[in-house]
Order: C-alpha cells, then structure tokens, then sequence
C-alpha cells in the first residue's frame, strides 16, 4: 500500500516538474525588436507597428541571406482602441506568437505625445515581458516609417537604434532614456520626464548611384523631447540637449567649438574632460535659488589657426572664451526650460527637496508655478591641459603661405 | 533517535524565513506608505524583531526540551497547551496565505502568467510535505545551501544595479515623520514574527543550547544585512515611487538590472537563487502548522497529519490568492495584526505566567526528569 502510494506521488511529481506549463519554442516566436506607436484612424485609437525579426535572414552579421527574401525583418502593422488592443491585433496577422522580450526600442510620434503617453507608460511597465531598460525615443515622422526603416550597420534596425544609444554617449546630441527612467520621472513629484527624439536624416550615399549624394534615410539622434506630466511640450535642439544631460545624467565629456580670436572666421576644437556638474539650491528669506557650477578640464584637439598649449596668454583667452560659450549654452537652455516650457526636467526640485525639505513641502503642489520663477546662475570653469600630440603651431614652413 | 540540527542550521532556517517575502513584497508594501525611508523602517523592524526573539529564547531556555506548546501546557495542563497549540496553528495557516501569495507573484506574474494558480499551490503542496515528512534536518541542510545562493543573489543584484544607483532618492530622510516611518515598519515586523515563532517551534531541537542566543542574534544580523541592500537598492536604483507602484519591488528591481549588454533580465537569475529561501519558508510554515495540530490532537508523531495540515493550509493559500486584491489587502493588513500580535502576546504570556507560577513549572521538570 504504502509502495503504492509512493509511486503514485512520484508520478504526479513527474507530471509537474516536466517545466510544460506555460512553455513557448523558440521557433514558435515572433521576435519584435523595435515597436512604433502612431495614433490610430479612430479616436483615441493606436497603431502599434512591430518591426520583427526575421531569423532566417537575420542569421549572421554579413553573410548572405539565407531565408531567400533577402529581408532580415518583417514590419507588420496593428490597429486598437487600445495598445493591448492594436497589440492583439498584431497576433491576427503574424503566422508566430508576438514576443516582446527582445524589443530593443520603443518609438512614440510627437503627435501620439502631445496628446499623452500614461496609458504607453503604463502598459509597457505592467508587461512583464518587456524589459525595462528598453530605449523610449519620440519622434516627428510617423512612428511607423521610422521603425520599418533599414538603418545602420546593423542587421536588424532595432538593433542598431540600440547601439546608437549605448555608444552615443560620444555625441551627447540625446539622452540615454529608457523607460524605467520615463516611468520613474513621470511617477516623481518633482521631475518632468525626458525623452530621446530621432528623426530620419538623408545620409547615406547609395553605392550604385554615389553621384547623387546621400539620398537614403538613416535614423537620427535629434535632441530631446521635454514633458509636462505626460504630455510633449517641447523639443531641445542637440546643442541644448547637452546641458540638459549635465542635469540629467552628470555627463563627463563634451565638444566645444569657438572662432580663432584673430581669425573669427576659422575655429579651435576643444575637448572637454571629467567635467564635475553641480547644482546648489539656496533659500533666503523665503525665495529659491540656484547655483549650477561646471568645472572641465579640456584640450585642444583641432586648430584653425595657429595654437601653441606654451602660449599661455592664448590658453588663458581660449579658456575664456570656452567659458563663456558653455554659459551662454547653459543659460539658453535653462531659460528655454524656464520660461518656454515652463517644465521642470533638469530635476531641480528633486535638489531643492533633497536641501530643504521642510520648506519643500510647503512648496511641492505649486512646484510647477515655482520652477519657472527661481533663479539660476551658471558659473563655469575649464582649464586647458592638454594639446594631444602637438607642441608646435601648425603653421605652414614656406613663410609667405603661413596661416598666421 | 530526537531530531537535532546544529546552531548554524537555525541560524540558516532564521535567514531563509525572513528572506523570500522581506525583499520585495515587504518593501513595496512599506513603500506606499514612507517613499524612500524604506531600509530605515526595515531597521527599525530589525531591532523589534531583535527584542521578541529573545523574548522566545528567553521562554524556551526555562524548559529546553519543550517548545512554546508544551510549556504552556506544563503550565496550565493538557487544555491551555491545546489552545496555545491552536493559537500556533491559526499562525502558520495564515503565514501560509503571504508565503504563497510571494511564491505566486513571483512565478506566475513573471514568468509564468497563462499558468493556473492551482499549479504553484499543488507545487508547493507536494514538494512541501515530501519535504516535511523527512524532518526538519532536511529542510536545515537546504537552508543552509540556501544562505548561499542568497549571498549569490545579492552580489549578482549589485553588480547589476550599482551603476544606476542615484543616492539623491533616499534624501531627505523620515520624509513622512518619525511615527509613520515607525508604523510602516510592521510590514516587516510580520516577517520577524514567522522567524520568531518557528524559532518558538524548533529551538528545543537546536543542538548546542548555550549558543542559542548568540545564534538567534547571528541570525538576525546576518537577515538584516541580506535584506538591508534591496530597500537600499530599490529606492536608489527604481526610485521609492516605482518601488511603491509594484506589488513585487525585488522583481522589478530585477527587470531593471543588467551586466554589461548581454546579462540582462535578472528575473530569472534572481528567480533561481531565491527559491531555496521560498521553498524553506512554505516547508517551515508546513512543519510548524504540522507539529500545531499533532499537539492539539495529541498524537505522538507529526507525519500522520501532514496531509491534512498541508490540505488545510493549501486550500486557505489557494482562496487568499485566488484574488489579488484579496491577497494584497491580507497581506498588508490582517496578516500583519494577527503575526505581530501572536508574536508578541504569545511568548510574552507564556513569560510572565511562567514567572508566576516557577514554583509548579519546576515541579514539573523535576518530577518529569525523575521519571
């Protein structure tokens, strides 16, 4: 009896721990890697448009296609009253069951933002499939266009929108979002969330016909689009873009352009190096202020006109005039943010809170009247310490064509 | 032969008790009410938790070889050690609703959502009482393993969070005063009570009975420095308003960590190395509830009830989670009450009637010793 008994647990064991609950084949996946939402043709309605691997011919980096249509994704699009609607919608139309795991990149259209993006925050932080370091982009085309356009090295587009952000960091044109940083900034008291913006550029030149110039469209970083609670009010340019990311994401380093002092028409380079950003809130007598210091240590690394690092007089002016620039920038952008968008994404209530919590609870519900009112001075700081490889000017050696 | 486990075995057993819940559930829970003050509230919890287990070392060290049960009724007789006995058991029934309700949230909402719930109660139903009915030591010797793969857990979480730590989101401290940061702390209280009580249970078959203290104490430490890192963690990392939004705040924490391009989705990960910490807590539950109800029908051995028990306790597990709101209220709520208050008010009873009556508590060893 009790052998019996034995055996029948044992194989009502078996029956559970077989791990078939729930199972999905890989071959039987549908593997989105980058996602698109549009409004859709009725109101309040989504487009959500899946750009999906296609494995057989996605297989390999450079190797022929060997699924035989010679297209690594097939871009599909569905329709709903609501994303989870538009998404089952896709399931109609794909031969594999939709799987979100993968997706690198989610694409909203500034028309879909202005007009609110809660309920995309929300269903893509309620998924569990989905991971929350994907990348969330805005951007002016239709979401639909950009995400089924070929772009990059890369096979797969979704992947090379990704390795656009993760090695973007050079070109500090727009910031690394993700949607755990959307959803954070959205659910904050104090911050206004931020979001990458990518457009499509006519940049690359065919190889059968290069004599046309670029003429085919490539995915762009484009600055930034700036939110008010969950609505798009306002796009930074790249340039401003940058300053927004040394509030935002303590960036280390930058390019700075300025004319040559005795040639205005040609200009210095410089890179700047292990810049220290930071952010002081005050509180006198009742009004708000802030101090933003940025210090940078820099070196040149082009000149348009003649430029020793042993020439300190011209170092000293260089400096100068780096400093000023990035002020103006700094003082442009905040401004912007002030008075135009009257947003507050450069998380300065989240410093202010940090400081004077107490006053901050009196304050925190009309933060939003606030923020446009406080003051911010920008002091900036950089020394030049480097000229890479050159010691000497580089002028020319036949005196009658030198640059000088 | 008296089952016996040694001191680091219970000091495993205290770890894995507090651990699967603590992490996550727990936090969100204390999330929604404090913000980013979470880990100070963990603290405070800490040292309450600290204080009621010595409590129960306390009690039990009076009468080393009888638990909580059978030094109530060495008290009072065969009837009050009944109701204590059932006291215990409504404990461990209602522990069972959270224990699964933390087992559920994690498998199912995460990886395993078409999965019916049936599925992790039948699960948990058949490896806990395969488990149970080899006794504690086999439970012990998984837990210890299980203080393992929780140090993995950790370093691995770390090592994948570290780099979005944002040290800004746990400032400005008791954003919600004093007093609320203190109340949000019985959320992890309730977890403290499960260790307290199973240590009521078991310590009269902790070998070395002059470390019992020092290992209780070791245990907490160590509980507390595994669980201090997530609301540390949670906050920094999701911020305390994300953490707040989740009903499981480790898993999101998990969904949002990464190792370089390719270790991402640490769900699984953390899935796998938590499980000895869950399954410890649904085989202890079980073994207390088990020895509960031999001792309220007076048997001799445990195992013959096993079954029943593990019925009872699946059943109510199965209803509470049928329905999440249901869960998470209970959770939250009742579950809370009714952990603290046993944790509190049963070892404290059993204390002051024991001094009270020592004159017939030493009767009774002696003329049982005698015997």
């Amino acid at each position: 009896m009790k052998r019996q008994a034995s055996w029948s647990l044992l194989l009502i064991m078996i029956l559970l721990v077989t791990g078939c609950a729930g199972k999905r084949e890989l071959n039987e996946l549908a593997l989105v890697m980058a996602v698109g939402i549009d409004k859709g043709e009725g109101e309040n309605a989504f487009k959500v448009t899946a750009q999906i691997a296609r494995p057989a011919d996605a297989r390999g980096q450079t190797g022929a296609p060997s699924g035989q249509t010679g297209e690594p994704i097939y871009t599909i699009v569905g329709q709903g009253e609501s994303l989870f609607d538009a998404i089952r919608d896709l399931s109609s139309i794909s031969s594999r069951n939709v799987f979100w795991a993968h997706n690198q990149v989610i694409v909203i259209s500034e028309e879909l933002a202005k007009e609110g993006i809660s309920q995309v925050i929300d269903f893509f932080t309620r998924n569990p499939e989905l991971r929350m370091r994907t990348w969330i982009v805005i951007t002016p085309e239709e979401a639909s266009t950009l995400v089924s356009t070929v772009t990059g090295l890369e096979l797969i587009p979704g992947e090379a929108v990704n390795k656009l952000f993760r090695y973007g960091k050079i070109s500090t044109v727009a910031p690394n979002t993700q949607i755990l940083d959307v959803q954070a900034a959205y659910l904050s008291q104090s911050s206004q969330p931020i979001m990458a913006r990518v457009t499509l550029k006519e940049v690359m030149i065919s190889n059968k016909k290069p004599e046309k110039g670029p003429t085919i469209k490539q995915v762009d970083l484009a600055g930034a689009g700036v939110f008010k609670e969950d609505r798009l009010v306002g796009i930074l340019k790249p340039e401003e873009t940058r300053v927004l990311m040394l509030f935002t994401e303590g960036l280390q380093s930058g390019v700075v352009t300025t004319a040559c002092k005795d040639k205005p028409e040609r200009t210095i380079g410089v890179e700047l190096r292990d810049q220290m950003f930071e952010v002081t809130p005050h509180l006198k007598d009742g009004q708000i202020s802030f101090t933003a210091q940025l210090d940078a240590y820099a070196m040149v690394v082009e000149a348009g006109c003649p430029f020793t690092i042993d020439d300190q007089k011209q170092v000293a002016e260089l400096e100068k005039a780096i400093e000023k620039e990035l002020k103006k920038e700094i003082d442009t952008t905040v401004d912007k943010l002030q008075k135009e968008y009257k947003t507050d994404v450069i998380e300065l209530g989240k410093v202010f809170q940090n400081e004077y919590p107490g006053y901050w609870n009196q304050i925190s519900d009309n933060w939003a009247e606030v923020f446009p009112t406080v003051d911010i001075k920008a002091f900036v700081n950089v020394e030049i310490t480097d000229s890479v490889l050159l010691w000497e000017e580089t002028n020319s050696g036949k005196k009658e064509n030198s640059a000088d | 032969m008296k089952v016996q486990i040694s001191n680091g075995m219970f000091f495993a057993l205290i770890i894995n008790m507090i651990y699967a819940k603590a992490i996550g559930v727990t936090q969100g829970s204390m999330a929604r009410e404090i913000g980013g003050d979470i880990w100070i509230s963990t603290l405070i919890a800490t040292v309450q938790g600290t204080v009621i287990m010595s409590l129960v070392i306390f009690v039990i060290r009076r009468m080393p070889e009888g638990d909580l049960i059978d030094q109530s009724e060495r008290l009072f007789g065969k009837w009050f050690g009944k109701f204590v006995a059932l006291i215990t058991f409504i404990f461990f029934l209602a522990a069972f609703g959270p224990i699964m309700s933390t087992f559920i949230f994690h498998l199912k909402d995460y990886f395993l959502p078409e999965a019916p719930i049936l599925l992790f109660i039948c699960a948990a139903f058949l490896i806990g009482t395969y488990a149970i009915f080899f006794g504690l030591e086999v439970i012990a010797r998984m837990a210890l393993i299980g203080v393992f793969s929780i140090i993995a857990l950790n370093i691995l979480l770390m090592l994948g969070t570290l780099p979005e730590f944002d040290i800004r989101e746990l400032r400005p401290t008791f954003q919600m005063g004093f007093i609320k940061t203190v109340w949000a702390s019985r959320h992890h209280n309730a977890d403290w009570a499960m260790a307290t009580i199973m240590a009521g249970i078991i310590l009269p078959m902790v070998g070395d009975k002059k470390s019992w203290g020092k290992m209780g104490f070791a245990g907490i430490a160590y509980g507390m420095v595994f669980v201090i890192m997530w609301p540390i963690l949670e906050a920094g990392v999701l911020s305390p308003e994300t953490a707040a939004q989740y009903i499981v705040s480790c898993m999101q924490m998990a969904r949002s960590a990464q190792i370089g391009y390719f270790v991402h989705r640490y769900e699984m990960i953390m899935v796998a190395f938590f499980a000895l910490s869950m399954l410890t807590q649904i085989m202890m539950s079980l073994l207390c509830a088990s020895v509960a109800m031999q001792k309220i029908l007076g048997l001799k051995d445990y195992r013959k009830v096993i079954i029943p028990t593990a019925l009872i306790l699946s059943t109510f597990g199965y209803w509470i989670n049928f329905n999440k709101n249901r869960a998470v209220d209970f959770l939250e709520g009742w579950w809370v009450y009714i952990s603290v208050g046993v944790a509190v008010v049963l070892p404290m009873m059993i204390l002051v009637l024991g001094f009270f009556f020592k004159k017939k508590l030493k009767k009774k060893i002696v003329a049982e010793e005698a015997k």
